[in-house]
């Protein structure tokens, strides 16, 4: 119970950051948090191969996809809408 | 009697020996206080407790012997390269065993220089893309099997982890994020040109690897290490499926990122590629990582394609392991010090082009030899 009360909580706090903060990056390293604590959640349900595969795609490559994304867009448009 | 057992016996004694100075203090301390000393020893008592230390304690066995194999690699590397390209190599430090006490002495010198953070740099992302490097090749390293008996085990029955080998691909596959994160965070153009092209060559390898890993899968009908070993009881993988066996060779190189594909720290055009602004001791963990992942794929060629821990039973099954994964280590180190780095083009190529091609090839392989029955 304390333990799904903790995942449940950091997979909330950090979609929440995803939305919420302000460097894009950060909500990139949110997002993949978010991710981590899902497949423990997988893992608590006795679905141990959903949480490898969610790990391997999802933190392996999706994160990643977008990572590239936003590296390839132009920092200036971020910095302005920032303020 | 497994790892497991003997970890389980060994944090029960302990406990043990504290819980009597416990129980002691809780019968002759008054009311409340003596209470919670009671609870408080049975809690450490239970059997959850003491499984959840044991299991640690595995961890850190593993960890230790991964540790003491990464001070041999290092040197094997170093002393190697220099025979390759005639000169000697490290001798001074620790005279006697041929220089290999150098590699604790570069540890001292890394560990006591300061963490300098860029000012520039995003704080977060720079002190945490390192840690995430190391903890997600720390949890790969934490599924390697020596032996049935010998490893990360969660019961006193030789089987192992369920799905150990995917587990380890899982943690394998996390570290391109980290260094994305890091190459960007540091604020610099080497780093962030070094983090792109590694997180680039890494996704491009891991697809080729993922199939070849499949059909091994596929073969043996399991995916942890105890299925996947006892499937190469009479023949080892490496002989039916050797398109498979050198594709992933090439794409393990790749994605530990030594020598013919280390773009991510041409030392040539980018300084140090994507851990050019790593302080002091990130510096070393991160070298150390990168010499632990080549030791995790040495590992997984083994576990793979080579029997695992099958040999005649003249050595102990634990050591045939090793055996194995420092030879595999070797013809890494011999292709290393023999090519030339790849451009990243030419590594793009032979990843999709080349390597895709014949990862489908020996997939088809695999299912022929399944539906004839063979395996």
């Amino acid at each position: 119970m304390f333990m799904f009360l903790f995942l449940a909580a950091s997979a909330l706090i950090s979609a929440l950051l995803v939305v919420r903060s302000r460097e894009i990056v950060h909500s990139v390293i949110a997002l993949a948090t978010c991710f981590i604590s899902i497949a423990a959640l997988y893992i608590m349900l006795s679905a141990e191969f959903v949480a490898i595969i969610q790990i391997l795609v999802y933190v392996g490559a999706v994160v990643v996809v977008i990572l590239f994304g936003i590296m390839l867009t132009k920092r200036e448009i971020m910095e302005s809408e920032k303020r | 009697m497994n790892l497991y057992t003997f970890c389980y016996g060994l944090i029960h004694w302990l406990v043990d020996l504290v819980n009597n100075l416990w129980f002691w203090l809780g019968g002759h301390l008054p009311g409340a206080l003596g209470g919670f000393f009671t609870w408080a020893g049975d809690l450490a008592k239970s059997d959850l407790n003491i499984s959840f230390f044991a299991i640690l304690l595995e961890v850190l066995i593993m960890v230790i012997i991964a540790l003491i194999n990464v001070l041999n690699f290092i040197w094997i590397d170093r002393k190697w390269m220099g025979r390759m390209f005639d000169f000697y190599g490290p001798y001074y430090v620790g005279y006697r065993i041929g220089g290999w006490l150098q590699n604790l002495a570069d540890g001292i010198k890394l560990f006591v220089k300061e963490i300098i953070v860029p000012k520039k740099a995003d704080r977060l992302g720079f002190l945490l893309g390192p840690v995430i490097f190391v903890a997600s090749s720390v949890a790969a390293l934490s599924t390697i099997q020596f032996s049935p008996q010998f490893g990360v085990l969660t019961s006193g029955v030789d089987t192992g982890v369920p799905a150990g080998v995917l587990i380890a691909f899982a943690f394998f596959a996390i570290a391109p994020f980290s260094i994305l994160v890091t190459g960007w965070s540091s604020n610099n153009k080497f780093t962030l040109i070094g983090g792109l092209r590694s997180a680039a060559q890494m996704m491009s390898y891991e697809i080729p690897m993922l199939l070849v890993v499949a059909s091994v899968f596929l073969l043996s009908g399991s995916f942890s290490f105890v299925g996947v070993v006892g499937a190469q009881h009479s023949v080892w993988f490496f002989i039916p499926l050797f398109i498979g066996f050198l594709v992933f060779l090439t794409c393990i190189v790749a994605e530990v990122e030594i020598q013919p594909f280390d773009l991510a720290e041409a030392e040539a055009e980018l300084v140090e590629g994507w851990t050019t602004e790593l302080p002091g001791f990130r510096f070393g963990l991160f070298m150390m990582t990168s010499y632990m992942r080549g030791y995790i794929g040495g590992a997984l060629v083994v576990t793979l394609f080579l029997g695992g821990w099958q040999g005649p039973s003249l050595i102990p099954a634990e050591l045939w392991f090793l055996i194995k994964a420092y030879l595999v280590f070797l013809v890494i180190e011999w292709m290393r010090w023999s090519n030339m780095r790849v451009r990243i083009d030419q590594l793009l190529n032979i990843g999709w082009k080349r390597l895709m091609p014949l990862a489908v090839i020996n997939l088809l392989i695999a299912v022929a030899l399944k539906t004839m029955g063979w395996f």
